[in-house]
C-alpha cells in the first residue's frame, strides 16, 4: 500500500515504530519536567561528586586513575544508560499494556525502544564528560593529574556498539520474565544494586585482587568500560577483557533472543 | 483471489486463574495438544475463510471467544495451535484509546499512532486535519491528551484509526461509547469504508449493528464455532438458544 511505511514485517517498518515509540519516551521526558535535560545529567554528575569526594576528600584513594573525577565520570555516564534501561525493562510490557494489546508490531520493539531511548540520553550527555575533560585541562597545573584525549577515543564507538548489543540481549530476557513473574522486578533492582559495585566503575579491573581479577573479567560490562575509559586512560588497555566481554555479550544476546521467543506467546496472554 | 483472512483449526488456552501457580516447567512445555489444569481453551478448533470486501459480524455471550479471536486476527495475540492468516493490513479498532499518552498533546498523539499503524510523516501530515475536524477537536489540537474527556478521547481514537488504508477493518464494541451524533457519523464512516470495499470484522452485542453491517456471522459458544452463515440465520439462532436458557 502506498500510503504506509514498508510493509509489516519489513524493516523499514520495524525503524519507523521503533523511533517513533523511542521519540515519544524521549518528547515525554522532555516536555513534562521543566528541567527536562538537566535531569539526564543530574544522576550522574550527582553521583560521580559523591564518589569523588568520598574517595579524594575523606579515604585517599587506591584505586583509579587520575584525574579520578574524569575516571569517574567515563564509566558513570553509560552505567546510567545501563541502570536506566534494566530498570525499565522490568515494566516494559506493563507500562505500555494497552498499546501491546492493540497493536501489532513486532514485540522485541518494546525492548529495543526503550535500549534506544535510553541511549539517546546517553548521548546527550556526554557533553558533560566533555566540560570536565576541558576544564580540567585549563585549571589543573600539575600534568600528572591533567587529562590527555589519547587515540583510545577511537574505541568509544566500539563501547556504545557492545554496551547496545548487551542491553537488547538483556532487555530480550528480562522484559518477559518480569511480565510473568511479578517477583523479579525487586530481584532485579536489587541486582542492579549489587552490580553496580562488582563492575569496575569507582575502580578499575587492575585493581582487582588475584582471583576476584579473573571473576570480574567475566561481568560483560568490565571490558565495556575498560573501552570507554581508553580516551583518556590509556592503562586500561585490556585485549583479553574486551575479548571475554564480547564473547558474554553475543552469549547473552542469543539467551535473550532464545527466551523471548519462547515467552512471547504467554506474555502476550497476560496482559 | 486470495482471502483476506484465514484461519484453520485455531485454538487459544488461558489460566483458569491469575494467581494460579505457574512453574518453569510450564513455560518451556511449548503448546501441547493436551490441556494442563488450571487451564481452559478460549477457542478451539476454529476455521473459517473470509473473502476481501466481506463483512463478519460475531456473536455470542460475554466470555465466550469473540474478543479474542478478534485479537487473533489482529496478531497481538499468539494462537497456542493452528494459524491466524491475514492478507494485507489491518486497522484495528480494538481497546481504541490504548495507543494515547496523557501528557503528550492531541498533536503529537495523532503523529504518534498514525504513524504506528504504519502512516508515513507525509500521509499523516496530508490526513491530520481530516482526522482533527472528524473528531471536532479543532480547539484542542494543542491540548495535552489526559485533559480531553472520555467522549473526545474516543473521538479521536476513531478518528485515526478509521482513516488508515488498511484493507480489513476489525471493530470491537467501540460503538457503544460516544453521544448518538457521533455515534452516527461513525456508522456513516464505516459504511463509507465497507462501499470502498473493505473487509469488516465486527464484535458487538447490538443486534441492530449486526444486521446493518454485516451479511454473515460466526457464532460462538464455549470457544468452539458453532455456527457460520448468513448474519440473519445466525442472529435467530443465537436468540433461540439464548431465551431457551
Amino acid at each position: 500500500m502506498a500510503t504506509t511505511v514498508g510493509a509489516p514485517g519489513t524493516p523499514r517498518r520495524y525503524f519507523h515504530s521503533l523511533w517513533l515509540l523511542s521519540a515519544r519516551d524521549l518528547k515525554v521526558r522532555y516536555s513534562t519536567s521543566a528541567l527536562g535535560y538537566l535531569w539526564s545529567v543530574l544522576d550522574p554528575l550527582v553521583m560521580s561528586a559523591i564518589y569523588w569526594f568520598v574517595f579524594t576528600q575523606v579515604f585517599s584513594r587506591s584505586v583509579g586513575e587520575q584525574p579520578y573525577i574524569i575516571f569517574l565520570i567515563t564509566a558513570l555516564l553509560p552505567w546510567v544508560w545501563f541502570n536506566a534501561s534494566v530498570g525499565d525493562f522490568t515494566r516494559a510490557f506493563k507500562k505500555d499494556a494497552r498499546l501491546v494489546r492493540s497493536t501489532a508490531i513486532p514485540r522485541s520493539i518494546w525492548v529495543n525502544r526503550i535500549v534506544l531511548s535510553k541511549g539517546v540520553e546517553f548521548l546527550y550527555s556526554l557533553p558533560v564528560l566533555a566540560i570536565f575533560v576541558v576544564a580540567n585541562i585549563l585549571i589543573e597545573s600539575d600534568p600528572a593529574k591533567t587529562a590527555h584525549v589519547g587515540w583510545g577515543i577511537l574505541l568509544f564507538p566500539l563501547a556504545v556498539l557492545l554496551q547496545t548489543v548487551l542491553l537488547v540481549g538483556l532487555g530480550l530476557l528480562i522484559a518477559p520474565l518480569c511480565a510473568l513473574y511479578t517477583d523479579l522486578e525487586r530481584t532485579t533492582a536489587l541486582i542492579l544494586r549489587a552490580l553496580f559495585y562488582a563492575t569496575p566503575i569507582i575502580y578499575s579491573v587492575n585493581d582487582l585482587p588475584g582471583v576476584f581479577q579473573t571473576l570480574g573479567m567475566l561481568n560483560p560490562l568490565a571490558g565495556i568500560f575498560s573501552l570507554y575509559r581508553m580516551a583518556f586512560f590509556p592503562d586500561q588497555w585490556h585485549p583479553e577483557l574486551v575479548a571475554v566481554s564480547s564473547v558474554m555479550t553475543v552469549a547473552i544476546l542469543a539467551l535473550g533472543t532464545w527466551m523471548f521467543r519462547t515467552l512471547e506467546r504467554p506474555v502476550l496472554k497476560e496482559l | 483471489m486470495e482471502s483476506a483472512i484465514d484461519v484453520a483449526d485455531l485454538g487459544v488456552r488461558f489460566r483458569r486463574n491469575r494467581g494460579g501457580r505457574r512453574t518453569v516447567k510450564d513455560l518451556f512445555a511449548g503448546a501441547s495438544r493436551r490441556s494442563r489444569p488450571g487451564e481452559f481453551w478460549a477457542l478451539r478448533d476454529v476455521t473459517f475463510t473470509v473473502e476481501p470486501g466481506e463483512s463478519i459480524g460475531v456473536v455470542g455471550r460475554n466470555g465466550q471467544g469473540k474478543s479474542t479471536l478478534l485479537r487473533l486476527v489482529a496478531s497481538v495475540l499468539l494462537p497456542d495451535e493452528g494459524t491466524v492468516r491475514v492478507n494485507g493490513g489491518v486497522a484495528p479498532l480494538i481497546e481504541l484509546t490504548g495507543g494515547f499518552v496523557g501528557d503528550l498533546t492531541v498533536r503529537e498523539n495523532v503523529r504518534l499512532t498514525a504513524g504506528l499503524h504504519g502512516m508515513s510523516k507525509a500521509e499523516v501530515a496530508a490526513r491530520y486535519d481530516e482526522m482533527i475536524a472528524f473528531a471536532e477537536l479543532e480547539d484542542f489540537q494543542d491540548t495535552p491528551y489526559k485533559h480531553l474527556s472520555n467522549g473526545m478521547k474516543v473521538r479521536l481514537a476513531f478518528s485515526v484509526v478509521s482513516q488508515l488504508d488498511e484493507p480489513i477493518l476489525l471493530v470491537d464494541e467501540v460503538l457503544a461509547v460516544g453521544d448518538k451524533a457521533f455515534r452516527d457519523k461513525c456508522y456513516k464512516r464505516i459504511d463509507e469504508l465497507l462501499t470502498e470495499g473493505r473487509t469488516l470484522f465486527f464484535v458487538s452485542h447490538s443486534e441492530r449493528d449486526l444486521r446493518r453491517f454485516c451479511r454473515r456471522g460466526l457464532y460462538l459458544d464455549k470457544g468452539r464455532l458453532v455456527m457460520d452463515g448468513p448474519i440473519g440465520e445466525v442472529l435467530d439462532r443465537y436468540n433461540a438458544d439464548h431465551n431457551a436458557h
